[in-house]
């Protein structure tokens, strides 16, 4: 006990005094993966919708490939990564591995499935008198879209906090095609992996208060919008 | 709804979406290296010199020795720092990298509980005291990730003529830092360079019990990656890289990098072996290199040539005679 | 043209209705749909022409709601081919043919924002001083004016469907399809509807209305459809050569008109 809470003071003093390596980090967790979310959420959503509505051949596996993939653990997602990102591998002439672009790349793809099976749940929960009262107002699809994605915000939100937490607090894939380089690939959870490896547990507890916060805040989120959306239905 | 939708889409496009352009990442070298040397935090102390020197930006990664050969072989980093040096021998053999040159050395150690429940203090080499470690069915935690220190732990169970497969055998899979204190907290033996030893030593509840053996002699090379193989990596950041640990003044800061007022490597490269020389009659300098010797606790004579055979056996680029009788007299007590 | 749409939306003091020749806006021919392996229906013939008002009938379950969402675009068919005003619609403008034709649920769906908004959302082609001027004549005559901030969500049954026929009238759609409006209303409620779709009907504004509480009104209804195993038949009520509707401005319920007053 005496050790965690000399540890935690310690954590919290370097977080205060503005320890550039420590906020490069937490810069980095933060610049990768909303960087994710920004590529990865609109192609879900639209793909979330038309697995919803659609009617055609090959949706079901579709449906159930995704939610399949909910659960694939992310060192899984890492190992396919590396393969296809190495120098060697098919898409080693783009250079990407080790890079922070690979690391969103990770990301994007560790965030897709949640983002569709989500927002499917969403899509269907939905009236279908929604899209067709837009539609027959004269909206143009992809207004009628739009109006449907406001309509279901809070919903939607849930399926984005929920593939942020994911993301944000996800080791393995960000450690094996990122390589973990200060400064460039080397965000929260991989430098508290690090720092723990070393010994110098202050270093990752002030991580680990950093990404705690965030889940709180996160949580405090969703049940926020699960409550405005209960109110509305 | 719409203003806020308009203030989101601002946001958005400010975002800057960082699409690895090669350009940007000409003036970066990418270098895979062990754990002992990452986190003992050489690198750390060493690396902004060449950074301000050459503009070149050092991106660590830092594995085991297999993992970053394995990277080395397949094109995916610009240059190693590696300490196997029969598997360097191979991948130079196999055409994989070339240039392999020997930078420094340290040596690897056996720590365990203090309360040393196999006795191996009293032992007079390494390959007893696993065997003694072995029959008494110690606990035992082996790195078990084809790391240099994995691969030299496994060569001396070889040496030991034992089998490692005791009751007390536990892989851990995990890098060296990570291996102590695992064994800290289960009260284990383990096999660990001298360098992450001193980083760890007052943050485990281990103690050094055996050290001195020559066949504990731990080798860091640098190796250039085969440009025939990959043409478009920084070769030329490589070369500048290989040639510059291997410099007068990098190899004087290597020297000069201490953990508890303790050095952790021993600079060992051809062009620094007069500079090493000329060191010796700095008294500073000799002052570091008789703690060095004193905590190998090595006597004069036979290391020696216990050395100059080691050093040949592992092909070292670098054998030159006046640098290994240097080195051997390092190890000598203090006249 | 022959005959003009009013331009002034609220210009209901128009005198009786002129006999005019029929304008044949839509129509179908041999349309299929399917669900699954059931055909659900098989229809030879239809045509619906501007300002007409046609109720559709038929028992639960007999495709009604499938029929007025295939004619409104919201639905495909599954053989056949529609036209409008003459003319083939190919798949894509059958889709697109929502603000021409426009469908009314049974549940009115409105969106999360306020009355106005939702008035409005059909018209975001439209500069917005005009938006405002249209969504403002809508609400006057749909009598809700007093409602125009409120969000759309928090109102009752009746004034959600008062809410979306003022948001189809503001489009001035030629055919606007009226599935079933005033199902499960209090009468009060039904009253107030029902005096906005005579009020429609009276406009000029075509009409397709699929309910039970017009049965009896023969001056408004000129014809009606009666869907039966997925086969359409027709009967004239109060064709249009006959003797004029009175004009529609008869008297608002009770209730309305008070209202009105107070708003």
């Amino acid at each position: 006990m005496e050790i965690l809470g000399a540890t935690t003071s310690d954590a919290i003093r370097l977080l205060l005094s503005g320890n550039t390596e420590l906020w490069s980090i937490i810069g980095i967790s933060f610049s990768t993966t909303l960087k994710a979310m920004i590529i990865a959420t609109p192609p879900a959503f639209l793909l979330g919708y038309l697995l919803s509505a659609g009617r055609f051949p090959g949706r079901w596996a579709l449906i159930s490939l995704f939610n399949s993939l909910l659960s694939v653990p992310t060192v899984v997602i890492g190992l396919l990564l590396y393969i296809l990102l190495s120098r060697s591998g098919p898409l080693g002439d783009l250079k990407l591995l080790f890079t922070e672009t690979a690391m969103v790349l990770g990301q994007i793809v560790l965030a897709f499935p949640v983002l569709v099976a989500m927002s499917l749940a969403s899509f269907k929960a939905a009236d279908r008198s929604l899209w067709e009262t837009a539609r027959t107002l004269g909206a143009s699809p992809w207004r009628a879209f739009a109006t449907l994605i406001y309509e279901l915000r809070y919903g939607l939100a849930a399926a984005c906090i929920a593939a942020y937490g994911r993301i944000i607090s996800e080791v393995g894939c960000s450690m094996m095609i990122g390589g973990n380089i200060l400064h460039h690939t080397r965000n929260i959870p991989t430098a508290i992996a690090l720092e723990t490896s070393r010994g110098e547990f202050s270093q990752g507890i002030a991580l680990g208060l950093v990404l705690l916060l965030l889940a709180l805040a996160l949580n405090i989120c969703i049940t926020y919008l699960h409550r405005r959306s209960e109110a509305l239905s | 709804m719409t203003t806020a939708l308009r203030t989101f889409l601002s946001l958005l496009l400010c975002l800057p979406l960082g699409v690895a352009s090669p350009l940007l990442q000409a003036d970066t070298l990418r270098l895979a290296t062990t754990t002992s040397t990452a986190n003992s935090g050489l690198l750390e102390a060493i690396l902004p010199e060449f950074q301000r020197l050459t503009g070149t930006e050092v991106q660590v990664i830092a594995v085991g020795t297999g993992a970053a050969l394995r990277m080395g072989r397949d094109g995916d980093v610009d240059v190693l720092l590696v300490h196997a040096p029969n598997a360097e021998q191979t991948f130079v053999d196999l055409g994989y990298g070339q240039q392999r040159t020997g930078v420094m050395y340290n040596d690897f150690v056996l720590v365990g509980p203090t309360s040393d429940p196999a006795q191996i203090r009293a032992q007079p080499d390494a390959t007893s005291a696993l065997r003694q470690i072995a029959e008494r069915g110690a606990l035992f935690i082996s790195r078990g990730d084809d790391s240099g220190t994995h691969k030299k732990e496994k060569q001396l169970w070889q040496l030991a003529s034992t089998a490692p497969a005791g009751n007390g055998y536990r892989e851990a899979g995990q890098g060296m830092g990570k291996v102590l204190q695992i064994s800290s907290e289960m009260g284990a033996y383990t096999l660990t360079d001298r360098g992450t030893w001193l980083a760890y030593a007052n943050k485990v509840d281990l103690e050094l019990l055996l050290q001195g053996d020559p066949r504990l002699f731990n080798p860091y090379s640098v190796i250039q990656i085969n440009p025939q193989r990959f043409p478009d990596l920084n070769h030329q950041a490589a070369a500048a890289f290989r040639q510059w640990l291997v410099s007068k003044p990098t190899q004087q800061r290597i020297a000069d990098f201490r953990i508890n007022n303790q050095p952790l490597f021993v600079p060992s490269a051809t062009s620094a072996a007069g500079s090493l020389s000329d060191l010796t009659d700095r008294s500073e300098r000799k002052t570091d290199l008789r703690q060095f010797s004193n905590s190998f606790e090595a006597n004069s004579g036979s290391i020696k040539r216990k050395i100059e055979r080691e050093m040949a056996k592992v092909g070292l680029l670098v054998v030159d005679q006046r640098q290994v009788r240097q080195a051997a007299n390092h190890f000598k007590s203090p006249e | 043209m022959i005959y003009t749409r009013p331009a002034a939306p609220d210009s209901e003091d128009r005198g009786p209705r002129m006999i005019r020749p029929r304008e044949l806006l839509l129509d179908a021919r041999q349309l299929k749909k399917c669900f699954g392996k059931r055909p659900l229906l098989a229809i030879d013939s239809v045509a619906l022409y501007a300002a007409e008002a046609v109720l559709l009938t038929g028992r639960n379950g007999a495709g009604k709601s499938t029929l007025l969402k295939i004619l409104a675009g919201l639905e495909s068919h599954d053989g056949g081919s529609l036209n409008y005003r003459g003319v083939q619609l190919n798949r894509r403008q059958h889709r697109n043919i929502g603000g021409k034709v426009i469908y009314l649920h049974q549940h009115p769906c409105l969106f999360d924002a306020s009355v106005s908004t939702n008035v409005g959302y059909g018209l975001n082609k439209l500069p917005k001083n005009q938006q405002q001027q249209r969504i403002a004549q809508a609400l006057a005559w749909s009598g809700l004016s007093h409602l125009a901030p409120r969000n759309a969500k928090t109102l009752s049954g009746g004034e959600k469907q008062r809410i979306a026929l003022a948001r189809a009238w503001v489009m001035q759609p030629e055919l606007l399809l009226l599935d079933e409006p005033t199902a499960n209303m209090d009468a009060e409620s039904r009253q107030q509807t029902l005096f906005l779709i005579r009020r429609l009907i009276n406009e000029g504004m075509g009409v397709v209305l699929c309910s039970h509480e017009f049965k009896a009104d023969h001056r408004l209804i000129q014809r009606e459809l009666h869907l039966n195993a997925g086969q359409l038949t027709e009967r004239m009520l109060n064709p249009i050569t006959a003797q004029p509707s009175p004009p529609a401005h008869t008297a608002p319920p009770k209730q309305h008109h008070l209202r009105l007053t107070e708003a």
